[in-house]
């Protein structure tokens, strides 16, 4: 079987439309409603957050899941190529050891569980499987030639974003008074902090005697979270939509200090990203005065 | 905003550069919308492509079969959500048909009353996009019926009762304002 899987490659029926960070981040639209046109602070997007008092939070939440749901799928991909793709030794070089092939078997299990949970919530909302456009960005992370970084980058950066997501769709379903999504994210959140905590105990113990492998595998991660950001969309900031589950971030391994770099690395990209939309409002005021 | 004559549609702006629209495709849809609906007014949409939220209001000019249908709409509201940025058909279909028969609901005389779209309560509004999801339904617009029972579970609840007033109000036609939002003061 083939190893090193590129991201061009995952199978997709015609029903998924693809597109990667680079192309999102283009986007230059501003996803918070203008002031002047807010009812009230509790308007539309007075706040970023997914919350049922929102005009549009069922919409939103069905989006929300469909992202979850191919987040799912890439999630299953990537532990799957990690337990396929290197040898079993003692994790120098391009081996990993036994016992992590087995935790990425396992995860590929969870994973498989998860996505069709995760259709079926889409069933039971309303949306069609690829009604939305699926961003590759988490199997980008699961592409690295190094089985640590796919660590950094996949189990810790990634689930913890799907520690944070999954946690703000559980609130919105017991808010709602949703019985099945409130149900199905807990369970599927326990899950998830079982990934990051393997994540970040087999990070620790590969590169024990190896630092510099370890400092390389942690600037990556920092990398990846930047690019989870989705231009701040997650931190403790009232503007994100995502708020950093720090309970759960704690139970599976990170430090206080690793969720504030997390937080200021939203905060870092939303800022960036604000930048860009005041240039493209800029450029299309000019272009409507030219 | 130049004035319009009868069955007449005006996209405003007329040219796009947020987003790879076309404001030739926005009309003829809407205009082939209008005639599958039975709406014969003016309709004048503006659309906000500055933001990617999805919030679409309408409003007509005056109480009268005459009337010109103003539609405000952000730009995620007609978006193929397929491929972002680029105009969706049947995004479009639903979101500006909807606002066609609320405004076609506004001529009556016994929606005299009914407050702005902007001052609706979320009850409301949910309660008469059901309703008219239902009639875009059945005048042959592709919709997803689950996705508005969910819209409607969201505000009347994950019951029973809940689920008979959408199964009430997507059936329906004809229907008062009150009739609308019956389901609400039963709460």
């Amino acid at each position: 079987m083939r190893q090193f899987f590129p991201v061009e490659d995952l199978a997709r029926d015609e029903r998924f439309v693809q597109t990667n960070m680079a192309e999102r981040l283009a986007d230059t639209r501003d996803p918070m409603e203008p002031e002047s046109k807010r009812k009230s602070a509790k308007s539309r997007s007075a706040s970023n957050r997914l919350t049922p008092d929102r005009p549009d939070a069922s919409d939103r939440a069905r989006g929300l899941m469909h992202g979850i749901m191919v987040g799912e799928i890439q999630a299953l991909e990537g532990a799957g190529r990690t337990a396929h793709d290197f040898e079993a030794g003692d994790g120098s070089g391009d081996t990993i050891p036994f016992e992590l092939k087995l935790d990425m078997a396992r995860q590929a299990w969870d994973e498989a569980r998860h996505v069709e949970i995760s259709a079926k919530l889409g069933d039971w909302m309303g949306t069609e499987l690829g009604e939305f456009q699926e961003n590759t960005v988490l199997f980008e992370a699961a592409c690295s030639n190094d089985p640590v970084l796919r660590l950094a980058g996949v189990n810790r950066a990634l689930e913890g974003l799907a520690i944070d997501v999954f946690t703000q769709m559980k609130e919105f379903g017991d808010l709602a008074g949703d019985p099945y999504l409130e149900f199905c994210e807990d369970w599927m959140l326990a899950d998830e902090v079982t990934h990051v905590k393997m994540g970040s105990d087999w990070l620790r113990k590969v590169t024990e005697k190896d630092p510099d492998r370890r400092t390389k595998a942690l600037e990556f991660q920092q990398v990846v979270d930047k690019l989870f950001s989705f231009g701040g969309a997650r931190g403790d900031h009232e503007e994100s939509s995502f708020k950093l589950a720090r309970r759960f971030r704690e139970l599976a391994g990170f430090t206080d200090g690793e969720n504030d770099t997390i937080n200021k690395l939203g905060v870092d990209a939303f800022n960036e990203r604000n930048q860009a939309i005041k240039q493209a409002r800029d450029a299309a005021a000019a272009f409507a005065d030219a | 905003m130049s004035a319009l004559v009868a069955g007449q549609v005006s996209v405003d702006p007329a040219e796009f550069t947020q987003v790879k629209y076309d404001a030739n495709e926005i009309a003829a849809i809407v205009t082939s919308l209008a005639e599958t609906l039975g709406v014969s007014n003016s309709i004048s949409l503006i659309v906000d492509e500055t933001t990617p939220l999805a919030k679409i209001t309408c409003s007509i000019d005056a109480p009268s079969s005459d009337a010109t249908i103003v539609i405000d709409a952000m730009s995620g509201a007609i978006e193929n959500t397929k491929q972002l940025t680029t105009l969706g058909v049947n995004q479009t279909r639903t979101s500006v048909g909807r606002m066609l028969l609320r405004a076609r609901d506004r001529m009556r005389a016994d929606f005299a009353d009914v407050d702005t779209d902007d001052e609706l309560t979320l009850a409301e509004s949910a309660a008469w996009d059901t309703y008219c999801a239902g009639r875009l339904a059945r005048a042959g617009i592709e919709i997803n019926t689950q996705r508005w029972r969910y819209n409607h579970r969201n505000r009347f609840g994950f019951s029973d009762a809940g689920d008979a007033d959408f199964d009430r109000l997507w059936a329906a036609d004809g229907l008062s304002w009150s009739e609308v939002v019956a389901g609400i003061a039963a709460d």
